[in-house]
């Protein structure tokens, strides 16, 4: 099938080598030159592993294209993938600008019958909404059709999630427009829904709002645990056994970041305003998400005050491990609290430092290793669970800091062999190990 | 006393039969007990309702529960299990104590601890030797610190025990199921002694993991696991009105969500909320203890507060419905708080029954197995009746309101049904039907979260 992905960004580009990868002849469009003469030339501007091989063997085999001319790619294809941002606007509603950007162009370059999915994650009624756009806009009256398809890949394992989805959701007006999107996931074999497109919609919204609810929660109940003297990660184990619960996304921790659980939630909390139901639950999710970087911070505060004189190296910056992606980390919002209170920091991750250079207060220092980010300091903070964090060479770590003080942000470390190497440990809701 | 003695020098020092003393026979106590004697153990429950022991005693069950019945008997004439009210047959003797009383909830959503401290009392003097309690009731955080501190005042010095938490999750309905293949079994032991017990009980005829922990963590589980389980059903009903709004399926919804292994489509059914005995009060407790320590648990008050608003929903929905309501007709179909049990506690028809009686309303209910124990809260009179069957209920009937997911009730014979009503309305808080099934067999068919979209003439789902 000819396809056509607007929008090169994780979703789009990751679209497109998969579909390209399943043997479709894909083009992949952007607005920004930069990005499209990058991947032209052979290199990437996200980092995913497995990505760069993906497309270079498919764009080797002459099935993925780049482009900037949106007009031509829309007119040698059968689907139009929309995969283009949705960020959030200050107040947290969805912002729709290039959404509906892509709408109008598409809808000038159509010249026969054109299937648009809309990819990205918009609020429940965008359907109608690029519909109307694009017919406003058509240059020749052909008949097409809007279809919602969710994604719902992970970065940092994307590729993974878009080869085998734990389900494919397609919000279709027929039936029949539903088996064009039938037919090209055929290959992946993997539980569908054919829904509407609203019911599609809200899917993507319900399910990323009860993942961060499930986190919150969990780290609500972390908060008890420290006051209760429980410890959380023996407490997830024992109810994440429970089949109706699972034991995924119960790590307590420094909450929830990223490009999409905070924006989705607050659009679905917007969305639901906007039609008289308040969403207080989800809310209340949020709020907690939003005090875990004070609470981890007053942790900080509490065990080495006064600051202004500590030197603390940050480990993990990226909003999670395996990604560049600085949107939303937590790493911003302790990191700029620390520095208010004088610290100086000196901060390591694997991939994000490029990015992170860009959010982070000028002041932080970028070290090329966790040793040398430890390098003299005072205490070190763990942020983002990093697997090559999990392995360090503890003893060496030790020994080139100041002071063996850690703040673990994603209990990634079990206190008792903390104990044993003779550090200070804190982490979220267990017990504090101090020195003797 | 002679039997432990000779056990405890089997060789090899694995205990296979310990004798246990299970105070209370409620649910969760007379299942322990059957079930524990079934796997071989010698098992003393003690009921301070002389009621209760005389009927088990005999052999006739207390509760409704699939599979009760055989073990309870077989075990009687086994002679592994016996019921008593004397709490010195339990005690004296016996290898572990496990207290299985009642934890209901007070006024102000604190768990009432007096059966608790009550057993405690009454163990401390008949303390024989060392001596493992063990509360398996759902009690708050630090409880068993509270029994320790109890017993030790009241033994005397010189008396060894230990206090330990082994939760328990057997749901009602499943609970003989539940309890012989768990999930897992959480083990909370803050000596060794009171650990390498418990492990050993659980050694023989279970296969799941166990979660050994402190006493307190292993307390904090239990409820946890309660409040998340409530969350997730709160969250899919806040859901559920949203898509009445938008006109969309929450069913559908919850199934596209629920596919995901890291959220999963157990308990993602929206409808009247969550009812009995463990959830609403577990939540509560885990709140109150939450306060009590200044941790906001704005989230968890939300999704109480969420479960309490179901039921003015549906009060609303069959306003709606039925317009004027005194001297109409109203089939209710269950009360339990879900399917498979008779337990009312925390059930939506308490909030719903008495409701729609006083807005002078004929009420005619029917429920397969509880209808006699809201007949005991609520006794019949002139406009409420309790029916034999469905059919009984929707003779003449202005409407069904259907309040619990009973099996029976899907597999209902709709046109007979239809037939017999005075107008075919059905206000159903589980959504137990499809919307464009009802809508062929006649009805005018109101859900919980399909609401609008139900009566609409053009289907807006399309069918896979
Ligand atoms: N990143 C994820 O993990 C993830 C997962 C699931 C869903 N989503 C959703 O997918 C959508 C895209 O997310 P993303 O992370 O890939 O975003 P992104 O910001 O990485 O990529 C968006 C791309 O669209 C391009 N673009 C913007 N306007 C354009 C226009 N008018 N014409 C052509 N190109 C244009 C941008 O230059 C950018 O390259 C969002 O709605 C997001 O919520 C993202
Ligand atoms: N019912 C469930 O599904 C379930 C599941 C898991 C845990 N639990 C927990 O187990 C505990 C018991 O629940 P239940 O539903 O069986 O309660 P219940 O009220 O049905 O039973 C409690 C029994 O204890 C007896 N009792 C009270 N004080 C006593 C005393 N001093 N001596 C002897 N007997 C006494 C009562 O007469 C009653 O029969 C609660 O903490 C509950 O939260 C219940």
């Amino acid at each position: 099938m000819n396809i056509c992905v607007v929008g090169t960004g994780y979703v789009g580009l990751v679209t497109g080598a998969v579909f390209a990868d399943l043997g479709n002849d894909v083009v992949c469009v952007d607005n920004v030159a930069e990005k499209i003469a990058t991947l032209q030339a052979g290199g990437m501007p996200i980092y995913e592993p497995g990505l760069e091989e993906m497309v270079a063997r498919n764009v080797a085999d002459g099935r993925l294209g780049f482009t900037t001319d949106l007009t031509d790619a829309v007119r040698r294809s059968v689907v139009v993938f929309i995969t283009v941002g949705t960020p959030a606007t200050d107040t947290g509603q969805t912002d729709l600008g290039a959404v509906e950007a892509v709408a109008r162009e598409i809808g000038r370059a159509m010249e026969r019958y054109t299937v648009v999915v809309n990819k990205s994650t918009v609020p429940v009624g965008t359907g109608d909404l690029v519909r109307e756009v694009i017919e406003r806009h058509q240059s020749r009256p052909v008949p097409f059709d809007v279809v919602s398809n969710p994604e719902f890949l992970r970065e940092g394992c994307a590729i993974e999630d878009t080869l085998r989805p734990d389900r494919i959701v397609i919000g279709a007006p027929t039936q029949q427009v539903a088996m064009t999107l039938l037919e090209l996931y055929a290959p992946l074999e993997r539980p569908m829904i054919i829904t509407d497109v609203p019911s599609a919609e809200m899917i993507k919204y319900a399910s990323n709002a009860f993942l961060a609810t499930k986190i919150s929660f969990v780290n609500v109940i972390a908060n008890i645990c420290e006051l209760a003297g429980a410890d959380i990660t023996q407490v997830v184990k024992g109810m994440g056994l429970d089949p109706r619960i699972g034991p995924a996304f119960l790590q307590a921790g420094l909450g929830y970041g990223g490009s999409c659980f905070p924006k989705d939630t607050d659009s679905l909390v917007h969305t639901a305003a906007a039609l008289g139901v308040d969403f207080v639950l989800l809310r209340a999710a949020v709020e907690t998400n939003a005090e875990r970087a004070g609470h981890f911070v007053r942790m900080i505060e509490k065990a080495l005050a006064p600051l202004d004189d500590k030197r603390i190296a940050v480990l993990g910056l990226a909003f999670k491990a395996n990604t560049d992606d600085m949107r939303e980390a937590k790493s911003i919002e302790v990191g700029r609290h620390l520095v208010e209170l004088g610290a100086q920091i000196r901060a390591y991750d694997p991939v994000a430092m490029d990015n992170a250079r860009r959010v982070l207060p000028a002041s932080v220092v970028y070290c090329d290793s966790p040793y040398a980010a430890a390098a003299d300091a005072d205490a070190v903070a763990l942020i983002t669970e990093w697997n090559e964090f999990k392995f360090l060479n503890l003893e060496r770590l030790r020994a080139v800091m100041r002071r063996p003080v850690v703040f673990d942000g994603r209990n990634l470390w079990e206190p008792e062999r903390m104990r044993r190497l003779g550090f200070e440990y804190h982490s979220i809701g267990r017990r504090p190990v101090l020195p003797a | 006393m002679r039997r432990t003695k000779m056990r405890r020098t089997d060789p090899g020092g694995i205990t296979s039969n310990q004798i246990l003393g299970i105070f209370g026979t409620g649910y969760a106590g007379l299942v322990t007990s059957v079930c524990f004697a079934e796997l071989g153990h010698t098992v003393t429950a003690i009921d301070k309702d002389h009621d209760v022991v005389a009927r088990l005693s005999d052999g006739t069950p207390t509760i409704h529960e699939p599979g009760l019945q055989e073990l309870l008997t077989g075990n009687l004439e086994s002679g592994r299990l016996r019921f008593t009210t004397k709490a010195e047959d339990a005690v004296v003797g016996s290898d572990i104590v496990f207290l299985c009383v009642g934890t209901p909830p007070r006024a102000d959503g604190r768990a009432d601890l007096c059966q608790v401290e009550e057993v405690a009392r009454t163990i401390a003097p008949l303390l024989d030797g060392y001596k493992l309690i063990v509360e398996k009731s759902t009690v708050p955080a630090r409880t068993a610190y509270w029994v320790d501190w109890t017993i030790r005042r009241l033994a005397g010095p010189n008396r060894e025990f230990d206090v330990a938490s082994n939760p328990e999750f057997l749901r009602e309905g499943t609970a003989v199921q539940d309890f012989l293949k768990p999930d897992r079994i959480v083990i909370g032991a803050d000596t060794e002694r009171a650990r390498s017990r418990l492990l050993d009980l659980y050694r023989k005829g279970f296969h799941c993991p166990i979660v050994a922990t402190s006493v307190t963590t292993a307390e904090l589980i239990k409820q946890t696991a309660n409040a998340f389980l409530a969350t997730k059903i709160s969250f899919i009903n806040m859901v559920s009105d949203l898509c009445e709004e938008l006109g969309v399926d929450v069913a559908t919804v919850a199934r596209g969500v629920g596919l995901d292994p890291r959220i999963g489509s157990h308990f993602l059914n929206a409808g009247l909320g969550f009812g009995g005995s463990c959830l609403p009060k577990d939540l509560n407790a885990l709140i109150t203890v939450a306060e009590d320590n200044g941790v906001d648990v704005a989230m968890l008050r939300e999704v109480e507060r969420i479960n309490t608003a179901r039921v003015e929903r549906l009060l609303a929905k069959v306003d709606r419905a039925l317009w004027v309501l005194p001297q109409k007709v109203i089939g209710v179909l269950g009360v339990a708080f879900k399917q498979d049990t008779d337990d009312i506690r925390g059930a939506p028809s308490l909030g719903i029954i008495p409701r729609l009686h006083s807005a002078g309303a004929i009420v005619r209910v029917y429920d397969p197995a509880a209808a006699q124990n809201i007949q005991k809260l609520y006794p019949p009179n002139d406009r409420l009746a309790y029916v034999a069957s469905a059919v009984e209920a929707a003779r003449g009937a202005d409407a069904l309101v259907i309040l619990t997911d009973w099996d029976e009730f899907r597999s209902l014979d709709l046109g007979g049904i239809r037939s017999l009503m005075r107008t075919p309305i059905i206000v159903d808080g589980r959504n137990l039907f499809e919307p464009a099934r009802m809508r062929a067999a006649g009805f005018e068919y109101h859900s919980l979260g399909r609401g609008e979209a139900t009566l609409r003439t053009v289907p807006r789902r399309v069918p896979v």
